[in-house]
C-alpha cells in the first residue's frame, strides 16, 4: 500500500503545475472502539482509520483522489478508494468522471430518491454516511440555467449493496426453510453498455422553496430471492428449495423538496419504484416473489426549540395492489428524531437520534456527545440501543453497544 | 438594504460611516445612531475572516472563512467558505436576507461529508455565531428605531472625540438589557461597545484594535468581544477586503456551494 500512495503523490505532484495550484492533502485519523452490552462484553468493533483526500484545483478543472484504509484486530487490512474523480469546469456547466458519492434528495438518515450510490452495510447504519455511501464509477454531468440545474449521470458499471459477510453480528435474519439451499450462479453481472444504470434530476434553489425532480433506470441494489422447489411427484410437497438471488432492473420516478414557513424547515421526498420483487408466502407462486411497484415517501420538519435544533421525519412505503401473502407489510411506517445542541462555545456537542419503526414497534436510540479538545482533535462517546424483537431494528436487539470514536483531522 | 456580513458587523451602523456633522448641529441619541447606520457601503466585497477563540485558559481556537457579499436591493446574499480547522474544511454557507422585515432569512449549508445542500432554519438570534462571542444579532443590522438612545457624555477615547450613547431596547424580552457606545464624532464610527444581559450586569465588551479606509469606506480590520462572565474572548479579523468589484451572481448559488472556492 505504501508504494500505491507514493505512487498516488507522484502522479499528483507531477500533476499540479498543470492544474495551476499546490497538491492539497487532508483526512483524518481515527479510532473507533465499540463493546457490546449484552454478554462476555465482547467487541464490537475495534477500527482505525487512516482516510486521505488528495486534491487539485484551478478554475478549470479538478482531481481529487480519496483512498482510506480500516485497519480491525480481528481480521486484514481494508484499503480502497471511496472517490478518485476528474471535474472540468465549463462556462454553464460541469462535468465529473470517475469514482463518486453521488447523493440525492432531501432526506436524513433514510434513502428515497438518494439511490444512485450503493450503500456499505456491513455494520448495518451504524457507519457515518460518508462511509456508508459507496463510490461508483459514473459520468456526471450537470447543467446550469440561472437558480437551476439539469443533472445527468451514467453508471456504466452497477455496484450493489455491501452487506455483513457470513458470522457478522450484523448480518440480517433470513426466515429460510429448513432445507434451503443457495445458487449463486446469477449474481454475476456480464460488464456491457445494455447493463448500465441512467439517472437524471433538475433542481432548483430559490428563496421560497428548494426542489428536485428525478427518474432512474437502475438495478435492485440487493438480489432478488427467486426461488426453485423441486416437488415429489408422489406428496406433490418440496422436497428441497433452491434460492436463487439475481439482481433486477427497477424504474423509478421522485422528487423532493425544502422549504421554510415561520422558521421551521419542510421536507419532503418521494419516489415510485416499478418493478421491484417483492417475498411471498403464497405456495402457488412459483418463484416465490411477485412483482409489485411502491411508493417509498417522506415528510420532514427542523426547527430550533430552546437553543436546540429538533428534526423529525415520517417515513412509510406503501406497496400498491397488495396481496396479503407477501412478507412485507403493505404500508411500513417509521421515523426518526433528531435533537442537537452545543455547549461550551460549540466545543461540546449533544446529539440523541433515533429511527422508531412504527410498524414492527422497535427502535435504534443512539445518543452521543462529542467533545472538540482543540482544532481538528475530538472524542466521541456514544451508545447504540436496539429495541423490540423483530423488524429492521429489533432483529439486532442483542447487539446494544456503547462505543468511543477518537479523531484526528488535518 | 445595507450591507451586513460578518465582516459586516465592519459594515453595520456600529462600525462605520461617512456623513460629516454640521457645525452647531444639536443631535439627539438617536440621530447619533441613525448617521452611524445610514451611511455609504459597499455594493459588494469579498474578504477573509480569521476568527480566533480564545478561552478562560488562555487555549486558542482558529476559524478561517472566506466570504463574498452582494446587496442586491431587497435582498442580500452571502457565501461563506470555511476554511479551516480541517474538520469544517470545504464547508459552505449562503444566506440570503431580506429587506422584508416580516420575512425570514433563507439559508442552506453544504456538509462536504454528506454532499448534501441542506436548507436550515434561521438561526434564533441570540444563538451565537461558530461559538464565539458574538451572536447574529450582534453581527446583523439591528435598525436605530428599535432602540431608545440617550447621549450620556461626550468624552475621548483613543485620542478620539466621542459620543457615550446609552441604548436600551423597546422590546423588554430583548437579550440585552442595554448597550453603551462610543461613536467618534464626525466618522461615526463605533470604538467600543459594552453589553448588559437580560438582568442589568456587565456582560461582553467590544473593542476596535484596527480601522482602515477602503475605497473611501470607513471599514474594521479587527474587532475583539470579550465576555466578561465566562472569560471568553473572540478576535475577528479581516483580511484581503475587495469592495465594489462586481462580483457575479453565479457566486451565490448550489453550483459554487458544492464546488467550493480555489
Amino acid at each position: 500500500m505504501r508504494k500505491f500512495l507514493i505512487s498516488f503523490l507522484f502522479v499528483f505532484v507531477m500533476l499540479a503545475p498543470v492544474f495551476g495550484g499546490d497538491l492539497e492533502i487532508t483526512g483524518y485519523v481515527r479510532n473507533y472502539t465499540g463493546v457490546l452490552l449484552h454478554g462476555d462484553y465482547d467487541f464490537s468493533i475495534v477500527q482505525n482509520t487512516l482516510n486521505l483526500n488528495f486534491e487539485l484545483k484551478s478554475d478549470k478543472a479538478a482531481l481529487k483522489v480519496n483512498p482510506y484504509v480500516y485497519q480491525y484486530y480481528d481480521r486484514g487490512l481494508e484499503f480502497n478508494l471511496r472517490e478518485a474523480y476528474l471535474d472540468l469546469y465549463f462556462n454553464s456547466m460541469d462535468i465529473r468522471i470517475g469514482k463518486q458519492q453521488i447523493i440525492w434528495g432531501k432526506a436524513d438518515g433514510v434513502f428515497i430518491t438518494d439511490v444512485i450510490s450503493p450503500k456499505d452495510l456491513s455494520e448495518f447504519l451504524l457507519r457515518d454516511f460518508d462511509e456508508i455511501r459507496m463510490g461508483i464509477t459514473a459520468a456526471k454531468l450537470d447543467y446550469y440555467l440561472g437558480d437551476s440545474t439539469v443533472e445527468l449521470v451514467w453508471v456504466p458499471v452497477f455496484t450493489p449493496d455491501k452487506f455483513p459477510p457470513e458470522g457478522s453480528i450484523w448480518k440480517p435474519r433470513m426466515d429460510l426453510p429448513p432445507n434451503a439451499k443457495f445458487d449463486l450462479s446469477r449474481m454475476d453481472m456480464e460488464f456491457n453498455l445494455k447493463n448500465s444504470e441512467y439517472f437524471g434530476k433538475i433542481s432548483t434553489l430559490t428563496g421560497p422553496i428548494d426542489f428536485e425532480i428525478m427518474a432512474g433506470y437502475t438495478w435492485d441494489s440487493r438480489p432478488v430471492p427467486f426461488l426453485e422447489r423441486e416437488i415429489d411427484p408422489l406428496t406433490h410437497l418440496p422436497v428441497s428449495i433452491t434460492i436463487i438471488p439475481q439482481y433486477d432492473r427497477l424504474t423509478l420516478f421522485g422528487g423532493s423538496f425544502s422549504t421554510t414557513v415561520k422558521g421551521v424547515v419542510l421536507r419532503g421526498e418521494a419516489a415510485y419504484y416499478i418493478g421491484k420483487y417483492f417475498r411471498t408466502t403464497d405456495p402457488t407462486v412459483a418463484e416465490g416473489v411477485i412483482e409489485k411497484n411502491y411508493m417509498h415517501y417522506l415528510i420532514g420538519a427542523d426547527t430550533s426549540l430552546l437553543g436546540a435544533r429538533v428534526s423529525f421525519q415520517f417515513v412509510q412505503r406503501w406497496i400498491f395492489d397488495y396481496q396479503p401473502t407477501l412478507v412485507d407489510p403493505e404500508r411500513h411506517n417509521m421515523m426518526t428524531v433528531l435533537i442537537t445542541n452545543k455547549y461550551l462555545n460549540d466545543t461540546l456537542t449533544v446529539e440523541f437520534f433515533s429511527y422508531i419503526g412504527l410498524t414492527d414497534g422497535d427502535a435504534l436510540i443512539r445518543p452521543k456527545i462529542t467533545y472538540s479538545f482543540a482544532d481538528g482533535f475530538d472524542i466521541q462517546i456514544g451508545v447504540n440501543i436496539f429495541t423490540g424483537s423483530k423488524g429492521m431494528f429489533g432483529q439486532f436487539h442483542d447487539n446494544d453497544m456503547v462505543y468511543t470514536k477518537i479523531r484526528y483531522s488535518f | 438594504m445595507k450591507l451586513k456580513t460578518i465582516t459586516t458587523f465592519a459594515l453595520i451602523g456600529f462600525f462605520l460611516g461617512l456623513t460629516v456633522l454640521t457645525a452647531g448641529e444639536k443631535l439627539t441619541g438617536l440621530d447619533v445612531m441613525k448617521k452611524v447606520y445610514y451611511r455609504p457601503a459597499p455594493k459588494d466585497m469579498e474578504a477573509d475572516l480569521i476568527m480566533i477563540l480564545i478561552n478562560s485558559s488562555g487555549d486558542k481556537r482558529v476559524r478561517k472563512i472566506k466570504q463574498f457579499v452582494k446587496d442586491y436591493g431587497k435582498v442580500e446574499k452571502k457565501i461563506m467558505f470555511f476554511l479551516a480547522p480541517a474538520d469544517v474544511r470545504n464547508t459552505s454557507f449562503m444566506n440570503w436576507s431580506y429587506d422584508d422585515p416580516n420575512k425570514d432569512d433563507d439559508q442552506w449549508i453544504y456538509l462536504p461529508a454528506l454532499k448534501k445542500i441542506k436548507r436550515i432554519s434561521s438561526e434564533d438570534k441570540s444563538d451565537y455565531f461558530m461559538g464565539s462571542d458574538f451572536t447574529y444579532d450582534d453581527l446583523g443590522n439591528r435598525l436605530p428605531e428599535e432602540d431608545n438612545h440617550k447621549i450620556l457624555r461626550e468624552e475621548k477615547l483613543n485620542g478620539e472625540d466621542c459620543y457615550v450613547i446609552e441604548s436600551t431596547p423597546r422590546d423588554p424580552d430583548y437579550m440585552y438589557s442595554k448597550t453603551i457606545t462610543w461613536v467618534v464624532k464626525g466618522k461615526w464610527i463605533g470604538l467600543k461597545r459594552k453589553f448588559y444581559d437580560e438582568d442589568g450586569e456587565f456582560l461582553k465588551e467590544l473593542t476596535v484594535e484596527k480601522y482602515d479606509n477602503i475605497k473611501g469606506y470607513w471599514m474594521l480590520t479587527r474587532v475583539k468581544m470579550h465576555n466578561v462572565q465566562k472569560n471568553h474572548t473572540t478576535i475577528m479579523e479581516l483580511r484581503n477586503i475587495k469592495v465594489d468589484i462586481g462580483i457575479p451572481d453565479r457566486m451565490f448559488t448550489e453550483r459554487m456551494m458544492k464546488r467550493g472556492i480555489r
